[in-house]
């Protein structure tokens, strides 16, 4: 029987149409991506610099004077000095106008001659106790109070002003009085740090106890019961929100911490928590990787005499090793990222100088904490979602060429 | 069974060896039993710590458990802690959530798998990775920024007012987003390992190539492209920052107001967190033990559902 014309028209249509549909949820995944990275990169892309990784997140302030009297000397430009920069002959020290990630207009250091007498200073912003102070580049100057020529006290650097106003003045001054200096703040050095503690602990814990784990359940154990218990626990342990990871964290682990003289939340306690996030990732790609080891090189390393664990470190193990890497690597990216867990294990104070047992934030954590805020500070968590996109997706590559150029055994 | 050494071998260096042998088989042991059982140690800790603020005794005043299990007030500031409309806003986002984004990922994984060309089916591939490696916190800020500004401007043409956008609405899309790639890559699984020989029966009695695709395939995949799903609604309860970025925390409810502000579990534990002592801090744990036990009932019934749709056929 022949199909009749109308029939098949009818057919063409609906298929077109729903051949459309898959056409268009493929699209939509595509425009999402689009959008995030349009977003993050839109935001974060101009307050990306080297300032935003070695400043400190918060600003500190100082009251500074000098301690020596200014010299009959003249100081001498130093030709790398940008054209920018506004250079004081008579004290060595040159400004240069800024505008920060606030917009906020500045003036900040930009050079600082070793002899000039604005560069060991005291900071006197506690009057009973002065403090040894050293002048830097990069340091923002927001008020100098200096005796000129007539001997009457000036004020510069005040509203207003740029850097060139404030080097003229130096120039007519005959002493400095007193300075207001700040550090530029807004920068992510501490969490950085922060981070790297945090990579340290969790994988060189779950790195041992991952591979362990792959390597008894794979080698050593029989199908009995308890070994399917095993096996059935790690496989729920992948499917628990990490929040609760925290909970636990801060419940189970935190007296473990205490043994190493923690008195709150810490670093410690959070790497410790990540290593028990892990574990189900390092464990299943031990495992994958030590599945494809074919037998007969363990069959051949027994019958010469070795024994099982020997077996296991000189035979099985390097044999692994690209699959193990693949796990530590999808384990860095899940560090990198981690917050809710670290929320409740390290903290949300983002801390300057971090210690393992002080708190403070990861990058991830650290976006948290100026999202949370009563004012989010969209910029400065755009730059920290690129700079974690850049390292999550440079992982992300590098595991895929892993699994790729081992995925063939070379053995 | 005996073991035989040959006689020129010391039985001593031999022993020595079998007994390292047995210690490190003993380590292997223990790191494999600390693995299996960290999801033992979460569960019973997290549990005894959880169940504290009910029991006769506790220090800051116990809290009666049915007034938190089906209270529809949440007032940290007053002491009054209820969790039941808590509950149904988690289950309406997660839920919605799906309602979004399973269609969605189906047929991409379908496109993926069976309709794109090569090169084409390689790049979805790799854009659904890429969905799946961003973490939870840039999904936050990404809808803090932009899905709220998108929740602002439907409102407006609706005639409806957001705090800001924070909003059930805003909820569920991002849920959509994140749990898209988990349900996709279940699917591209589920869809790829279908039997060769059921589509080409289904080519040779005269349906067409999409046809076949949806009616034959899908249908034949439905097991594992319903597991995603269910890891996907997993994903979606237990999804915490992001959420609390844009949850915008009602103190009451529960939320159907697609515009209004909702509070879902993870949100509740993350908001105001500052002192690690006291009930406000004890009563996020139980929290935390209703957040598992929701995921643990709902994973329950959808395999139970999942068991009917696989044997109907």
């Amino acid at each position: 029987m022949k199909i009749k014309t109308g029939n098949q028209n009818k057919r063409r249509f609906y298929d077109g149409i729903l051949q459309a549909l898959t056409y268009l949820s493929s699209g939509i995944s595509v425009l999402v991506l689009v959008a995030l990275f349009v977003f993050i990169f839109s935001r974060g892309w101009s307050s990306i610099n080297m300032d935003l990784l070695t400043n400190n997140y918060w600003s500190e302030n100082y009251n500074v004077e000098p301690v020596s009297e200014v010299a009959d000397t003249t100081f001498e430009r130093p030709a790398d000095l940008s054209e920018e920069a506004y250079f004081s002959e008579k004290w060595g020290v040159a400004f240069v106008d800024h505008v920060n990630a606030h917009k906020e207009e500045m003036i900040l250091v930009e050079y600082i001659d070793e002899n000039s007498p604005l560069y060991a200073m005291s900071d006197v912003s506690i009057r009973s106790n002065p403090q040894d102070f050293t002048m830097q580049v990069g340091m923002q100057v927001s008020r100098l109070s200096y005796t000129n020529e007539q001997g009457d006290t000036q004020l510069a650097g005040i509203g207003g002003q740029t850097a060139q106003d404030v080097a003229q003045a130096l120039d007519q001054a005959t002493s400095v009085n007193s300075m207001f200096i700040q550090t530029t703040g807004g920068g992510i050095r501490g969490s950085i740090i922060s981070t790297f503690y945090l990579l340290l602990v969790s994988l060189v814990i779950a790195i041992p106890v991952g591979v362990a784990s792959a390597i008894y359940l794979n080698e050593y154990a029989r199908k009995s019961k308890f070994n399917m218990m095993l096996r059935s626990g790690i496989e729920t342990l992948t499917g628990v929100p990490s929040i609760v990871f925290g909970l636990m964290g801060v419940t189970v682990l935190f007296p473990v911490t205490q043994l190493f003289g923690a008195t709150t939340t810490s670093i410690l306690l959070g790497g410790l928590t990540m290593s028990i996030i892990l574990l189900p990732t390092i464990i299943r790609s031990t495992e994958e990787a030590l599945l494809v080891v074919p037998q007969h090189l363990r069959d051949a390393s027994l019958s010469v005499g070795a024994n099982q664990s020997q077996t296991i470190f000189k035979i099985v193990l390097p044999c692994a090793v690209p699959g193990i890497l693949t796990g530590v690597l999808l384990g860095i990216g899940r560090v990198i990222g981690e917050s809710a867990a670290l929320i409740y294990t390290m903290g949300t104070f983002i801390n300057d100088s971090p210690t393992l047992l002080s708190q403070g934030t990861s990058l991830a954590v650290q976006i948290w904490s100026i999202m949370s805020g009563e004012q989010p500070n969209y910029e400065l968590a755009c730059a920290i979602s690129i700079i974690i996109l850049f390292f999550v997706l440079i992982l992300n590559f590098a595991v895929k060429i892993i699994s790729k150029r081992f995925s063939k055994a070379w053995y | 069974m005996e073991k035989l050494v040959r006689p020129h071998i010391s039985p001593e260096k031999n022993q020595k060896k079998m007994q390292k042998d047995a210690i490190l088989k003993a380590i292997f042991r223990i790191a494999a039993i600390i693995s299996g059982g960290a999801i033992a140690v979460i569960v019973v800790f997290v549990f005894m710590r959880g169940v504290q603020p009910f029991l006769p005794g506790y220090e800051n005043g116990q809290v009666n458990f049915l007034d938190f299990l089906f209270g529809t007030l949440w007032r940290q500031d007053q002491g009054i802690y209820g969790v039941g409309f808590i509950v149904i806003n988690t289950l309406l986002t997660s839920f919605g959530a799906l309602l979004i984004s399973f269609p969605l990922s189906v047929l991409t994984a379908l496109f993926i798998v069976k309709i794109a060309p090569k090169w084409l089916s390689k790049v979805m591939t790799t854009i659904v990775e890429l969905l799946a490696s961003i973490p939870s916190v840039v999904y936050g800020v990404f809808a803090a920024g932009a899905i709220t500004t998108l929740v602002i401007s439907l409102a407006s043409s609706m005639g409806m007012s957001t705090a800001g956008g924070n909003s059930f609405l805003a909820v569920v899309l991002l849920l959509a987003i994140m749990i898209f790639p988990t349900i996709t890559s279940l699917s591209i699984t589920a869809i790829s390992s279908v039997d060769r020989a059921l589509e080409e029966g289904s080519l040779a009695l005269g349906a067409t190539k999409t046809q076949t695709n949806f009616k034959v395939v899908l249908i034949a995949a439905k097991s594992g492209i319903f597991a995603g799903a269910i890891l996907g609604i997993g994903r979606a309860f237990g999804e915490a920052t992001a959420v609390a970025m844009v949850a915008g925390n009602k103190m009451f409810g529960p939320t159907f107001n697609l515009f209004d502000i909702t509070r879902t579990l993870t949100s509740t534990m993350l908001s105001g967190l500052k002192e690690t002592t006291g009930l406000d801090y004890d009563i996020r744990f139980s929290v935390g033990l209703v957040l598992m036990v929701v995921i643990l009932v709902s994973n329950l019934l959808l395999n139970l559902v999942k068991k009917k749709v696989g044997n109907m056929s």
